[in-house]
């Protein structure tokens, strides 16, 4: 089944903070200490390389530039409000990807938006 | 944050059916209160985190966790099969007790590794598979929990 580009971004994204904490020496180690065996987690790049082959290629480019500015480019939007800067009304401009998905961002810190709930 | 105070009767199973590693997956995602498309990209994230080594830390325990943006609280459940299932793990042995914990990216918290390692010692404490083998209902897990807390 194909995922909708906004999913494929929160699974990259997702994919990328578990990169991050295995990239994290004193993480693996906790990881360790308590039983885990992290003996493949170079594998972590396969997986990435696989949901970035799916994404729209202008829209994993607009991904890597908010990637660049800030930890995490994608943010909540709860009740109006952005949860990356916490501003609200945050809905700026939008980009409508290949396969008609519409991204949203926001007006005010450029995050990607996504509604959680709504998936 | 105390394990007991994260498990109830909704995300506690101790007859879990499936005989296969994907599907005990799914049968514990079953036990948190997601959308279908939450429990779906949740699955497909724990099954990427379980290729970078299997979270079946032997002696019959499994521990599948990520953090994913799909939720926006630490969800945890614990399911218990009798015969035990293939899960990869350490010591090449079936595994029979699986606890699942997802946390979010963030949490201003931050529960997601100490309970982890709660998760992990409590794993570790002594004739803890004898004990876990005995339960008969969700309340003596949640006792046992709590005991294993002193
Ligand atoms: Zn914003």
């Amino acid at each position: 089944m194909q995922d909708n580009q906004l999913r494929l971004l929160m699974f990259l994204q997702d994919l990328l903070m578990l990169k991050k904490e295995m990239e994290d020496f004193q993480v693996v180690e906790k990881y360790e200490e308590m039983g885990f065996d992290l003996e493949k987690k170079e594998k972590i790049e396969e997986a990435i390389r696989e949901v970035t082959g799916q994404l729209d290629a202008e829209l994993h480019h607009r991904f890597q530039m908010i990637a660049n500015k800030y930890d995490r480019p994608l943010a909540p939007v709860k009740n109006g409000i952005c949860y990356g800067c916490f501003v609200s009304a945050p809905t700026g401009s939008e980009l409508i990807t290949q396969r008609k998905d519409v991204i949203e961002f926001c007006n005010h810190c450029g995050r990607i938006l996504y509604q959680p709930g709504t998936l | 944050m105390e394990l007991k105070e994260l498990f109830n009767s909704s995300n506690v199973k101790l007859a879990l059916g499936s005989e296969e590693k994907d599907d005990v997956l799914l049968e514990l995602i079953s036990l948190l209160k997601l959308d279908e498309k939450a429990k779906e990209m949740l699955f497909k994230m724990l099954k990427k985190r379980e290729n970078l080594g299997s979270t079946g830390i032997g002696k019959g325990f499994a521990i599948p966790h990520c953090r994913s943006l799909v939720v926006d609280k630490l969800n945890v459940a614990f399911g218990r099969h009798t015969k035990g299932v293939d899960f990869n793990s350490i010591d090449g042995k079936p595994a029979n007790y699986f606890f699942l914990i997802v946390a979010p990216p963030v949490e201003i918290s931050n529960y997601y590794l100490p309970v982890l390692g709660k998760v992990a010692q409590f794993c570790k404490s002594t004739d803890i598979t004898a004990k876990l083998d005995k339960l008969e209902k969700v309340e003596d897990f949640l006792a046992l929990l709590e005991e294993a807390g002193n």
